[in-house]
């Protein structure tokens, strides 16, 4: 059930695991889960070396220092680490994009896929820092928190995300 | 707690995130699209998972005293938009905000360029949320609204009730439909009827 060489736990067994790292966050940070507020300390840190006026807007200096937000950098760089060392345990791992895409859109080219990677990504993290949280953030802590601005946040995201997926692909 | 304690809490963290990401298979945009489109769970299954794992562990928490909780206020306007917005990226996208840093980690090259456009798109909001945004952030505030908060019952009550309705929820889910056969033989969320010269079109 626990073998880090088995290609898949029950997603069970990996909700339960994710949901036991609220402990730690809590204890530890003060914090709860989540991913994309560090999307804002990466790029505006960044961005300073090009603008340094960035420093100015009050969201970019909220988010550019402190151990909350270098927590959560940190906490983003060890999923890779985690992914990539449970991946090449199971010797399950993977390269180019996903034969999924080929079945769910037809004609498919690697670098359409790409571009379309790039544009869900902007979409993506741009929605998450309007609704203040992304799928860890307002789906697995909030909700976990009973917060009602969560509730609805995760609602809309499942609704546009439903809409959006049975009208742009096929089903596979 | 200074930086560098913080940044090393986080990447152990990080790396049991990752990898419970990884086996549990959410690291596939299939398994994220398929539950979109309401064909598979594998994705729901996972997250309520963890939601009813979190209900219990906070509960337990807050009962004795351990944890102060951090909800995040309720912003009508901004959690519908930007809910509805990030459920559209996410689907074009095939990940999420955390679950494209595990594609990262398994070798999925189009990760890489939905990692760099969320991160465009962080600079955006950044840049907007002062002039631009601000009427949609701000419309709504109730601040750190709860249902427990509303309903006037202590947290632990509200929350392990729901727990409960959760974990029978998928129960009755996983009786309906497997975790097994929902993954798939390649464990990526393509079943097995899937034309083999479509995968071999896309080793890219």
């Amino acid at each position: 059930m626990f073998s880090l060489s088995s290609r898949a736990w029950s997603p069970y067994t990996a909700g339960i695991v994710i949901g036991l790292l609220q402990i730690p966050a809590f204890y530890f940070i003060g914090t709860a889960l989540g991913t994309s507020s560090s999307y804002v300390t990466i790029s505006a840190n960044l961005a300073a070396f090009v603008d340094p006026s960035i420093t100015q807007i009050k969201y970019a200096a909220n988010h550019m220092s402190g151990a909350k937000n270098w927590w959560q950098v940190a906490l983003i760089a060890g999923i890779v680490l985690g992914a990539f060392i449970s991946s090449r345990l199971s010797g399950t791992p993977r390269w180019g994009a996903s034969p999924f895409w080929a079945k769910a859109m037809g004609a498919h080219t690697p670098a359409r896929r790409y571009m379309m990677a790039f544009l869900g990504g902007f979409i993506m993290v741009l929605g998450a820092r309007i609704a203040d949280g992304c799928t860890s953030g307002h789906g697995v802590s909030g909700i976990a928190q009973l917060a009602i601005g969560s509730f609805i946040a995760v609602t809309a995201m499942f609704g546009a995300g439903i809409i959006t997926a049975n009208l742009i692909y096929k089903r596979v | 707690m200074s930086v560098f304690a913080a940044i090393l809490i986080g990447l152990a963290m990080g790396a049991i995130f990752g990898m419970a990401l990884e086996k549990g298979r959410v690291c596939e945009g299939g398994v994220i699209v398929c539950q979109m489109q309401m064909s598979r769970h594998t994705m729901l299954k996972m997250f309520l998972s963890a939601v009813a794992t979190g209900l219990i562990v906070l509960s337990i928490m807050v009962g004795f005293g351990i944890a102060k909780l951090s909800p995040k206020a309720t912003l009508f306007a901004a959690d519908i938009v930007g809910g509805a917005v990030l459920g559209v990226g996410i689907v074009i996208a095939g990940a999420c905000p955390g679950t494209v840093l595990a594609q990262i980690g398994t070798g999925y090259k189009d990760a890489i360029f939905t990692f760099i456009g969320g991160l465009f798109g962080a600079l955006a909001f950044t840049y907007m949320e002062p002039n631009i945004l601000k009427p949609v952030l701000t419309t709504g505030s109730y601040g750190k609204l709860t249902l427990d908060q509303v309903m006037g019952v202590p947290f632990p009550a509200v929350a392990l009730t729901f727990a409960a309705i959760i974990i029978g929820f998928l129960v009755w889910l996983e009786k309906v439909s497997p975790w097994q056969a929902e993954i798939g033989p390649n464990a990526d969320g393509v079943p097995a009827d899937a034309p083999v010269e479509a995968i071999a079109a896309t080793k890219v």
